[in-house]
């Protein structure tokens, strides 16, 4: 039987009842667009947070951490938070490596004049403008010689500029009171990365010379170092020979780990996590799906039972039973498929929506629009073959008499 | 053409059965113009049924052209009744949302024919009841003898040997019921073989043989050819 013609007789049905049909279809167009929508935030989610563990992340850069800074455990003795002067000194023998620099972070008052702003604090390199993602906008960016003169000048984040300034121009050369000691700043930053935690913790910041900062909180743990690497070296190994050199050191195995093997289990960890949220919701959706594919099979009951006569004239012109069944299972699939596109478009354009009303990034995944489309057939056939079935057994003489 | 044996029907009614057949045996042959009369509720319409492979027996025999019809699977019946039998019935029985074209189609798409071939043959067999103009009207558009001869013209699509017609000037004012009767009567003058259930005597005068059905037995069979 010609397939174009039960495409046709299946849409004169379906717009027979239109509002019927697109009731009907509420339940699949619904479920199919909230899997796309929340598939399409978590992974937009995951991948921004994975992204900001990239960035971190410099690429001709070693990052070496104490284990119990990012690891930490109960206090015990002997346990290393902190980056000695020898540590530095043992770092820089090696082979490969072209500068060791560290980097110390905390919170502490920034005042200017009778203004005061808490602010996250970093001390680094000159080149913390690649390790930390921020390019310098005005003014400069401080210098080796800075850093090696342990001069006391220092780079504010934007938003710091405006509380304190009211603008970035006229930051330039101004003296603050950092922990009651005068900085003077020399440049205003802009982070140069979409930060999905600076949306949510703000962006208060003042980076100073690694020294400077030093010499201003000296208790501060020196919490990280940065070895920079000539090129085409092995950055693995090398690292890996660095933390045991530490480690024999510190008479500790366990005192200093490498970050990157550190930062690919983050990432692990939030990939999991984020799948698991995502799964989770999605199968929430996945229900109103099954929700939605009950609605449908109890319609198309109700329209085998309404047009038994119609079955029956079918019949009576030489309809075997398969063709009838085909013409009921292509009408549910029909309003199934029709549902799972709408939905497709609505949950793209709810992640198109979210993307741009909100911090929250979203992307849409073809995967989800395959699953979201292949689920809208498989319920269309599964709840469309018990009332097609129900159809395809009518007696053609029962059909024709039924009034 | 049609050899039933006795044939009985019967219907299960609280604790005893109700028969509406009771041991019917008829033969009808290619080329014949038959009319059933019968009170109503007689069994004219199941006996029609039966011929028509829409129903089966209860007991007895029915040959279609040789076909022992019992032993006919489902997929046989349907092509069976597709290619060799049309029905027009007293209600029309068209489907409402079809035009008046596509109805016509229906058999020849059960047929696997081509939509180009289906198209043209509908159109003419449209045309050849009178229905030119209004091909494309919906059944509700159309008057009950336009709606009886879209319902003829569906009949014939497939060129079948048998036209059963169940009171099909039933629902018909006088006039258009004989318009429809003249229709049948060409059908049968080009070798048509009809079988037509009817309560009104001046249009059972049409056939060439007049069997009478009481009480689900024939009780009078005038006219049969060769008889
Ligand atoms: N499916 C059925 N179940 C029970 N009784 C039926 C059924 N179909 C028909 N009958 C009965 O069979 C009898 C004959 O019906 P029918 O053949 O339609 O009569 P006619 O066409 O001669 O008026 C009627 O009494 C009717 O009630
Ligand atoms: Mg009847």
């Amino acid at each position: 039987m010609n397939i174009g013609e039960m495409l046709a007789s299946a849409w004169d049905s379906l717009s027979a009842n239109k509002l019927r049909a697109f009731l009907t279809m509420l339940g699949i167009l619904i479920g199919v667009a909230s899997i796309i929508a929340i598939v399409a935030i978590g992974q937009g989610g995951k991948s921004a947070i994975i992204d900001v563990i990239e960035s971190q992340r410099a690429q001709q850069t070693v990052e070496i951490l104490p284990k119990e800074v990012v690891q930490p455990g109960l206090p015990q003795p002997g346990q290393v938070l902190s980056f000695s002067d020898e540590d530095f000194f043992i770092a820089r023998q090696f082979h490969g490596v072209a500068d060791v620099s560290y980097t110390l972070s905390g919170q502490g008052n920034v005042a200017f004049r009778d203004k005061a702003v808490n602010t996250s604090i970093e001390g680094g390199p000159n080149d913390l403008n690649d390790l930390a993602n921020f390019d310098v906008v005005t003014g400069r960016m401080f210098t080796s010689i800075d850093v090696l003169a342990h001069r006391r000048v220092g780079v504010v984040s934007h938003s710091l500029a405006q509380k304190l300034f009211g603008n970035d121009a006229s930051a330039i050369g101004q003296v603050v009171k950092v922990g009651g000691q005068p900085v003077q700043v020399v440049g205003v930053a802009v982070s140069n990365q979409f930060n999905l935690l600076a949306t949510f913790f703000g962006s208060d910041y003042l980076y100073m010379p690694a020294t400077t900062c030093k010499d201003l909180f000296p208790w501060w743990n020196i919490s990280e170092m940065d070895v920079l690497v000539t090129p085409g070296t092995d950055k693995a190994d090398l690292a890996r020979r660095i933390v045991t050199a530490l480690n024999i050191h510190a008479h500790n195995a366990d005192a200093f780990i490498d970050s990157s093997g550190f930062l690919v289990g983050i990432e692990k960890t939030v990939g999991t996590v984020t799948s698991i949220l995502t799964l989770v919701i999605g199968a929430v959706a996945g229900i109103a799906l099954i929700v939605g594919g009950v609605g449908v099979m109890n319609i198309m009951l109700v329209s085998v039972t309404e047009r038994t006569e119609e079955i029956g004239i079918r019949m009576s012109l030489g309809a075997t039973r398969a063709a009838i069944l085909v013409q009921f299972l292509l009408e549910s699939v029909m309003i199934t498929v029709m549902g799972g596109a709408i939905g497709i478009l609505l949950g793209i354009s709810a992640s198109w929506l979210i993307h741009w009303f909100t911090p929250l990034p979203s992307v849409v995944s073809w995967q989800a629009v395959v699953i979201g489309f292949f689920f809208s057939v498989v319920i269309g056939v599964l709840c469309g073959l018990y009332p097609a079935n129900k159809a395809s057994k009518l007696n053609p003489i029962d059909a024709l008499r039924y009034e | 053409m049609i050899r039933l044996r006795n044939v009985c029907k019967s219907y299960p009614s609280g604790d005893t059965e109700l028969r509406v057949l009771k041991e019917v045996s008829l033969d009808v042959s290619e080329g014949e113009f038959v009319s059933i009369m019968g009170p109503s509720g007689s069994g004219k319409s199941t006996l029609m049924h039966i011929i028509g492979c829409l129903d089966v027996p209860t007991s007895g025999s029915y040959q279609f052209r040789n076909q022992h019809v019992g032993e006919l699977s489902p997929v046989e019946l349907a092509r069976l009744r597709n290619q060799e039998i049309g029905f027009v019935f007293q209600n029309f029985h068209l489907l409402p949302r079809m035009s008046a074209l596509r109805n016509v189609e229906l058999p020849l798409v059960y047929a696997g024919e081509r939509k180009d071939v289906r198209r043209a043959r509908a159109m003419r067999l449209l045309s050849e009841v009178g229905l030119a103009d209004r091909m494309h009207h919906l059944p509700n558009e159309l008057s009950g003898g336009q709606k009886q001869r879209v319902a003829i013209a569906r009949a014939l699509a497939n060129q079948p040997s048998l036209l059963l017609a169940d009171e099909p000037t039933g629902a018909l004012d006088t006039a258009t019921g004989k318009d429809i009767m003249t229709l049948f009567q060409k059908l049968n003058e080009n070798g048509m073989t009809i079988i037509l259930i009817t309560h009104d005597p001046h249009v059972a005068s049409y056939a060439t043989r007049v069997i009478r059905i009481v009480d689900g037995q024939i009780v009078d069979d005038q006219g049969r050819a060769g008889a």
